[in-house]
């Protein structure tokens, strides 16, 4: 099952308006918008596909509260779209659509697509530092930041999800769609890439009780942790609420800022994951903050030494 | 007791959220509800300590207006009683915060909601 990861994930949420201009403010661009949403795009066209709840295009609700209405998966070719099919067709609906692509729900009732990929290849530079011993990665006079530098979300990296039955769905995603375990959090749940894909997650499971079902977060790639951190601080100072970060995560290493939206779930700007293959060996640690993170740190507004001596 | 904010700085039909005092660790959400002024900590109960609910600044309604909601998960919140009634605290309820108006319209409150803040039950 070669998948190689999310082109894009459903939401169908009630403020619609409010969420436009959220993604908007986050940093995605709009295509196809108008007044019923829009694909919401990072610069490799992975995205937020916007909806009214109600909106009759879209995939059934689960029953909790929850806005996500689908994962779209993306493949290679139409073989592979054809190979997860043959599999899934064993014990469940497998709709065909017009375009080629398939729609199913896994064993907790979560709606997926499987398209040929609309990812489009990037061809940019990461983030550059110098270290000493190290060659210099920017040239002589090239700087490093600047007021209204870049710092647009480059692609859709991994979604998190709420699931009342860890052991079904870990069976399914490893067992028939070729999803690898990458770690595991002891009483959250474990990592996931699937099998096309190096990145160290693409999908994270968190165990929860029936009636909390859904999205925890999902969460976008940036250039690197300046980008991470300018993109962060731009959304702040336009009035967003940060809920977690920035920091950086020790299982999979990649930097965090999380942000409340009104998606219903977190939203996340992240930055330089661990890549991995197969011959990596999962570990394990018991969820809670000192396995979450290697550092966390807290926005405030900008401020400097300077002005004298206060109160006489 | 600490000042909050004024009286006509609360639109009706809107949430407000006010900090107590500089750096404190949680605003306080105020709102009018059935003629009367309402105000809850800004705390969800989903985590320990609880956390920050609005998406923006003052945003604290869920889509439809009809509820409070913690724009972390989803939660929603009956407005009169800050009971959860969907997501993720199901059975908690927001802290509410004792207003007193002066006469001038300055809505005050305890002291200890400067402190260390947060919802825990
Ligand atoms: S933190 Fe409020 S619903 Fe999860
Ligand atoms: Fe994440």
């Amino acid at each position: 099952m070669q998948i190689s990861g999310l082109d894009y994930l459903v939401f169908g949420v009630d403020d619609l308006v409010g969420a436009q201009r959220y993604l908007e403010d986050f940093g995605l661009a709009p295509v196809d918008q108008d007044e019923t949403g829009g694909l919401y795009e990072a610069l490799d066209g992975t995205g937020i596909i916007l909806r009214k709840r109600d909106d009759p295009r879209l995939p059934e609700a689960l029953s909790t509260r929850s806005m996500l209405r689908q994962q779209v998966l993306g493949v290679r070719d139409a073989s592979a779209i054809d190979a997860i099919e043959a599999e899934l067709a064993k014990d469940r609906r497998v709709t065909r659509l017009a375009d080629g692509s398939i729609e199913f729900r896994d064993p907790l009732g979560f709606n997926l697509k499987v398209q040929i990929t609309r990812r489009r290849p990037l061809d940019l530079p990461a983030e550059k530092i110098n270290a000493p011993g190290a060659p210099a990665q920017r040239a002589a006079n090239e700087i490093g930041v600047w007021e209204d530098m870049p710092a647009r979300p480059r692609s859709l990296s991994h979604v998190v999800l709420f699931v009342p039955d860890m052991d079904k769905i870990v069976a399914f995603y490893t067992g028939r769609l070729g999803f690898r375990i990458t770690d595991v959090l002891t009483g959250a749940g474990p990592f996931l890439r699937p099998a096309a894909n190096d990145d160290h997650h693409t999908h994270f499971f968190i165990r929860t009780p029936e009636y909390m079902q859904g999205c925890e977060h999902l969460a976008f790639h940036m250039g690197g942790p300046t980008e991470l951190m300018v993109a962060g601080s731009r959304f702040t100072r336009k009035g967003y609420q940060s809920f977690w970060g920035p920091g950086r995560h020790k299982f999979g290493s990649n930097w965090f800022w999380y942000f409340n939206s009104p998606l219903g779930c977190h939203v996340e700007y992240d930055a330089d994951m661990d890549k991995h293959d197969d011959s990596w060996v999962a570990r394990e640690a018991p969820s809670g903050p000192e396995a979450s993170q290697i550092f966390l740190l807290q926005w405030r507004e900008k401020w400097a030494p300077g002005g004298g001596p206060e109160g006489k | 007791m600490l000042r909050l904010c004024h009286i006509d700085d609360v639109p009706k039909g809107a949430t407000r959220g006010f900090l107590p005092a500089p750096g404190a660790p949680r605003r306080v959400i105020v709102l009018w509800h059935d003629g009367q002024l309402l105000a809850y900590a800004d705390a969800c109960p989903h985590y320990r300590g609880g956390t920050p609910m609005a998406w923006r600044t003052d945003a604290y309604l869920s889509g439809d207006g009809r509820h409070l909601e913690c724009h972390a998960h989803g939660a929603l919140f009956d407005i009169a009683s800050g009971d959860c009634i969907a997501g993720p605290c199901l059975g908690r309820r927001l802290t509410k915060v004792a207003l007193h108006v002066d006469e001038d319209g300055t809505i005050l409150v305890p002291d200890h909601v400067a402190g260390r803040g947060g919802s825990e039950r």
